[in-house]
């Protein structure tokens, strides 16, 4: 559909259940707020066409239930993400804690180990913060992800969030781009050349 | 030309520019690259360090020129320098010597090990070369070449060019170039001289001297000392004594039922042949000048054992024959092949076929059928029974291709259990406990998606990759196959589970046959546990707690949930999108009891209804959770485990669920799909909480969707208010309604959401159609994480550095080419060839240290020494021998050397008969009689010698200009090349 996209990128959500991922993913791709969404059951899934320093990409984005049941269930569209957001409430610190876990489900379940990953502190419009902006900044450099805190229901952070992931996504090579283009990354020959002119060493005596 | 009538034409100059002929075009051409390419000017760099010849980057540009029709191509050779600072180029003078000539006489760079012919015969650090562009295209005739020289002189004086200038003449292999080099007021002159056979006055250095100084004809007497490099090669050839350890496996040895060296699943490794060739020693003197030494055709100074450098080069042989290189090529070869199985097995699998067929109806059959299958006894004799009737049977007269007790090898290998029973009647046979799960190695299977190295795929690839090679080829494995297809056909139906697959669902990163191999698992154990749940469930019927744990025990801590999976009365509404068909009822005998849970959940609504039901299906109590209406402890019910799936299923259902679109509907209906799990799990709740609500069920599934408040009621009382998240709130949200649809049944009467029968025929159908190339295909990714893991085995014994890290590149190169589906046969090869790269690097090294004996040094340091000598020998083009024939290594080199010679006086006494060529250079080269008969070393294959001087041409009172003469006498080959300057001020 369109010409001018540079690639498909799939993204995922995952996080607790109720920390706001269906709600970032909707004020991304609608920019709307819907204080009664439903709760996820299984996947949901939307995409969104976004254009990162002039290169075009179309997200595939894989909205997850955060149920504990469903988790059996939910990691099988783990495959062939290219970046994930792992949100967390920042006014429960429950889902904070539990971040290790979705780790932990992600390096298993995970085809791949390059993955680009960021964790979102949501709902920082509301008062009663629990988790400090730190703990969040320190988990994430711990886990080498890139880190943001927004609100859903503010927009705060959102569209930012979602750009900042695919920059990164686009600037690792080989992680979309052999896919789309079919042009591998070149291996340099190991092998010592015995390059055109110059004649192997002995070679002009014997 | 139109100047000519001008009377004016001393006025009024005419600089013409127009080139009329063809020769003029030409000229103006070279100028024209010449200044493209700015080589204009005398750039002086800096003086030549020592090695950097060898050591620096050499590029080259290239053009293409042509002289009439016939095309040169003009090529500009340089090494790589750091610019001169440009503060220094104002310094240099006018008439500065250009930076060619003064290399001439630059002796840091002498006998580099690896340059370009020019590079080593004249010491150039850059030159252009104008040779024929096709490359039959030669220059023959004497008046062309002289033109061509006369052009580049003409260029060169032109434009001001400083770089030396070749055009190459006669063929090209030859190698004959003749050039020119100006600078101001000066002028060098390339010369050539090539013949086959050297008189032999010049095979000396007396006889060269001579050449030399007539050729310089200087005016002076006394003349100026010539400084003479000398070096002379020595080549040995004959390893003798030093066999080549590595045989050919033996391919009989299975074929005699016994093991011997080759087992199955482990691969063959090392080279068939000598991966070293030759050795080459080149004894050099660097700096000698005239008097110090006597070199002539009756006595010579120059003995190789005092030479003061010694360096040592190895000739590798070319490709030589690796074993698991072959291996894996072989392997991938099938890959292209494209015949079906039953194309290379002949027509008469058909009647198998039908037999597979009369399978599929069997197992369809025992739907309707629930009387447990009778389990028969599995051993390997029963299996190699049946496999030998059917090669009776079908193939008849025809050789099988597999023997018989290589296919019994084989099944025994893939499928231990069927050696011994009891393995048989325990629930799982997976062992994987002495493997060390967590390192590095064991995990590599998840970059290259292969699978696990103790698993049953990768055996399986493996034995595939072993019979390809030894056993019948493509026939084979195409026979294998059907026996391991027949095998998991067999395996399913009796109930017994495959070994080697770790448990649980498919390893999405394992490669897809593995997974589809871990989902037939999956379709056996539940089976098999239906099949022994219907057994027990016959005597037990209420009491479920203690039913469930037995089944629980039966089924190993992660397949506790879902022991029965009979089907339920479900609304229609409702139907797992997944698994609509009507033909998986499961079990009739249940259908009392049905329908009294049917009448009974059909009064939907109040719970107060439902208290009386007996609670059914629970399996532990949630922590201290009560219901919320009459105070009961909440049970956790036994669930339905979600289905297990395969990539390519999974890819289909996603991509079922992206059509769906980003609409609303579009979400809900995908939501709907999705929620036959919800649906089950609410129903078997219901069952296991009789008078439940779906507050109670919100607690359980997703505990923050029920809010509690601490309220203080109206007696000042601090008292937990709860109630539902307001998204659980909103009007006919999904789980609402699915809650008001869910009827209290038991997970193990609800209908299946996963239809093992139906997923089982499916894999075994792909299985069937595989062809063996579609195999091949599916099972490289193991056979390369295999060849990886024994390079790397065997690295580790001969630890080289460079080979680590090459084999690190490979497995990264592998994890990104093995990750995407139909990975390009291009960069598949080059994998393979990259490791068949490390095996004849590996083999080097085992065979220079037998060679060199490092394993017998006895002193630490010298073993040391020698090491470190061998490796460098590996990495480097050339090798400086320490101490040269004084030190270590070059004690051995000697012996080697003398050792050979023995061998070769011996044989040539007791043979006496050498081939005439040979006798004919004996008798012409006076060089063989000067050596004495018992030399340790033979005559040299190559000798090289250079001769330097700085003298004033053609006059006496001329400027002092570098003079240099190259010569190189190898067997059928004599080269002269020289350079001589001159000043042309006056001349």
């Amino acid at each position: 559909m369109d010409e001018d996209v540079l690639t498909t990128l799939k993204i995922l959500i995952i996080g607790e259940s109720g920390v706001g991922k269906s709600s970032l993913l909707l004020r991304f791709t609608d920019d709307t707020f819907d204080p009664e969404l439903a709760a996820t059951i299984g996947v949901d899934f939307k995409v969104k066409t976004i254009s990162v320093d002039g290169n075009k990409a179309k997200l595939a984005i894989w909205d997850t239930a955060g149920q504990e049941r469903f988790r059996t269930l939910t990691p099988s569209y783990y495959r062939g993400a290219q970046g994930v957001i792992l949100v967390y409430d920042v006014t429960r610190r429950d889902t904070f804690v539990k971040l290790d876990n979705w780790l932990n489900e992600l390096e298993t379940y995970c085809t791949r180990n390059d993955i680009v990953n960021m964790l979102v502190g949501n709902k920082i419009d509301k008062e009663n913060r629990e988790v400090d902006r730190n703990e969040g900044l320190k988990f994430a450099r711990k886990h080498s992800m890139l880190f943001i805190e927004a609100s859903a229901k503010t927009c705060d952070g959102v569209q930012c969030a979602f750009e900042e992931l695919v920059e990164k996504i686009i600037q690792t090579p080989g992680l979309w781009e052999s896919e789309n283009q079919n042009k591998g990354v070149k291996l340099s020959h190991m092998e010592e050349s015995h390059g055109g002119g110059a004649c192997g060493g002995y070679c002009s005596v014997l | 030309m139109a100047a000519d009538s001008e009377p004016e034409s001393e006025v009024f100059e005419i600089t013409d520019f127009t080139t009329a002929s063809e020769w003029e075009r030409f000229i103006s051409k070279v100028e024209e690259v010449l200044n493209d390419w700015k080589l204009i000017g005398n750039s002086l760099g800096r003086p030549l360090e020592k090695g950097i010849f060898t050591s620096g980057t050499w590029e080259e540009k290239s053009d293409e020129i042509s002289f009439a029709d016939f095309k040169f191509s003009v090529t500009h050779h340089y090494l790589v320098q750091e610019s001169v600072d440009k503060e220094g180029k104002d310094e240099i003078l006018e008439d500065a010597i250009p930076q060619s000539m003064q290399d001439l006489l630059c002796m840091n760079n002498d006998f580099p090990p690896r340059a370009h012919c020019l590079v080593r015969w004249y010491g150039l650090r850059e030159f252009v070369v104008i040779a024929p562009a096709a490359h039959s295209d030669a220059v023959l005739s004497e008046s062309k070449c002289n033109l061509l020289l006369s052009s580049v002189s003409i260029a060169l004086g032109n434009t001001g060019c400083q770089v030396p200038l070749f055009v190459q003449i006669h063929h090209k292999w030859r190698r004959m170039y003749v050039g020119e080099c100006q600078g101001p007021g000066i002028r060098t002159d390339f010369e050539m001289v090539h013949l086959r056979k050297v008189p032999n006055q010049y095979t000396h250095l007396s006889g060269l001297l001579d050449i030399f100084k007539s050729k310089i004809g200087c005016p002076l007497t006394p003349l100026p000392p010539v400084s003479i490099a000398i070096r002379f090669t020595y080549v040995l050839q004959d390893w003798q004594q030093y066999f080549w350890p590595q045989q050919p496996p033996d391919i009989d040895a299975l074929v005699g039922g016994e093991v011997g060296g080759l087992e199955f699943g482990k691969l063959p490794f090392g080279a068939c042949e000598d991966p070293i060739s030759e050795l080459h020693l080149a004894t050099t003197w660097p700096h000698l000048t005239e008097g110090i030494i006597v070199d002539n055709d009756v006595y010579s100074d120059l003995d190789p054992i005092q030479a003061p450098h010694w360096s040592v080069r190895v000739r590798k042989a070319d490709n030589p024959q690796c074993l698991l290189g072959d291996f894996v090529t072989e392997f991938f070869k099938i890959c292209r092949r494209k015949e079906s199985t039953d194309e290379i097995l002949g027509r008469s699998t058909f009647e198998e076929e039908g037999r597979e067929i009369a399978d599929i109806t069997h197992a369809l059959s025992k739907l309707t059928e629930p009387t447990p299958v009778p389990i028969h006894k599995l051993s390997v004799s029963n299996m190699v029974h049946t496999a030998k009737k059917k090669i009776r049977k079908h193939r008849g007269l025809e050789e099988s291709p597999l023997n018989n007790d290589v296919l019994n090898t084989i099944l025994l290998f893939l499928f231990p259990d069927a050696a011994s029973e009891k393995t048989l009647d325990g629930t799982t046979s997976i062992d994987n406990s002495n493997l060390p799960s967590e390192s590095e190695d064991y995990n590599l299977y998840n970059q290259f998606k292969s699978a696990p190295s103790d698993s049953l795929t990768y055996k399986l690839a493996l034995c595939l990759c072993m019979i390809n090679f030894y056993h019948g080829g493509l026939k084979g494995v195409a026979h294998l196959w059907q026996e391991f297809v027949l095998e998991m056909r067999f395996r399913w139906e009796n109930n017994f589970l495959i070994p080697g697959l770790t448990g649980g669902p498919p390893d999405l990163r394992c490669c897809l046959l593995h997974q589809k191999l871990q989902m037939l698992n999956c379709c056996i154990e539940r089976k098999k546990a239906r099949d022994e749940g219907k057994k027990t469930s016959d005597n037990i019927t209420n009491t479920y707690p203690g039913d469930v744990g037995k089944a629980a025990d039966l089924l190993g801590p992660d397949h506790r949930k879902d022991t029965d999976k009979e089907k339920g009365e479900v609304g229609k509404s409702w139907d797992s999108w997944s698994d609509s068909d009507e033909e998986f009822f499961e079990c009739l005998s249940d259908t009392e009891e049905l329908k009294g849970n049917g009448q009974e959940s059909g009064k939907k609504g109040g719970p107060k209804e439902m208290v009386n039901l007996k609670p059914e299906g629970r399996l532990h109590q949630h922590g201290r959770l009560t219901l919320l209406h009459n105070g009961e402890p909440l049970y956790i019910p036994v669930t339905q485990e979600p289905a297990p799936m395969t990539e390519d299923l999974l890819e289909e259902q996603s991509e079922v669920l992206a059509k769906l679109g980003t609409s609303a509907e579009g979400a809900h209906l995908r939501a709907r799909m999705q929620s036959a799990c919800l649906l089950s799990d609410m129903e078997s709740f219901k069952a296991a909480n009789p008078g439940c609500i779906l507050e109670d069920f919100v607690r359980w599934y997703s505990p923050r969707d029920y809010i509690e408040e601490e309220v203080i009621d109206e007696k000042g009382d601090v008292i937990l208010k709860g109630e539902l998240s307001a998204r659980m709130k909103i009007p006919s949200n999904m789980w609402v309604e699915a809650w008001e649809t869910a009827k209290p049944i038991p997970a193990r009467r609800q209908r299946r959401l996963f239809d093992d029968t139906r997923e089982a025929e499916k894999v075994l159908h792909y299985l069937a159609f595989q062809k063996p190339a579609d195999l091949a295909r599916h099972l490289l990714p193991c056979v390369i994480h295999a060849a990886v893991l024994k390079v790397k085995e065997e690295e580790s014994l001969e630890n080289i550095s460079s080979v680590k890290k090459i084999i690190k590149q490979i497995i990264s190169h592998s994890s990104k080419v093995l990750h995407f589906p139909n990975p390009e046969d291009k960069k598949l090869e080059e994998i393979i060839h990259q490791i068949t790269n490390v095996e004849a690097i590996i083999a080097r090294a085992r065979s220079l240290k037998a060679k060199f004996g490092t394993e017998k040094c006895e002193q630490e340091e010298e073993k040391e020494d020698l090491e470190r000598f061998v490796s460098c020998l590996l990495e480097q083009p050339e090798v400086l021998v320490t101490g040269a024939g004084r030190g270590h290594a070059g004690r051995i080199i000697h012996k080697l050397f003398v050792n050979a010679q023995r061998l070769t006086e011996s044989s040539d006494e007791a043979a006496a008969m050498a081939p005439p060529e040979e006798e004919l250079k004996r008798v012409g080269c006076p060089e063989e009689r000067r050596h004495n008969p018992v030399s340790d070393f033979p005559a040299p294959a190559g000798r090289e010698l250079i001769l330097r001087t700085t003298v004033p041409r053609p006059a006496p009172y001329s400027k002092a200009l570098p003079q240099r003469m190259y010569s190189v006498l190898t067997k059928e080959d004599f080269r002269l090349a020289g350079a001589f300057s001159s000043d042309t001020s006056f001349f």
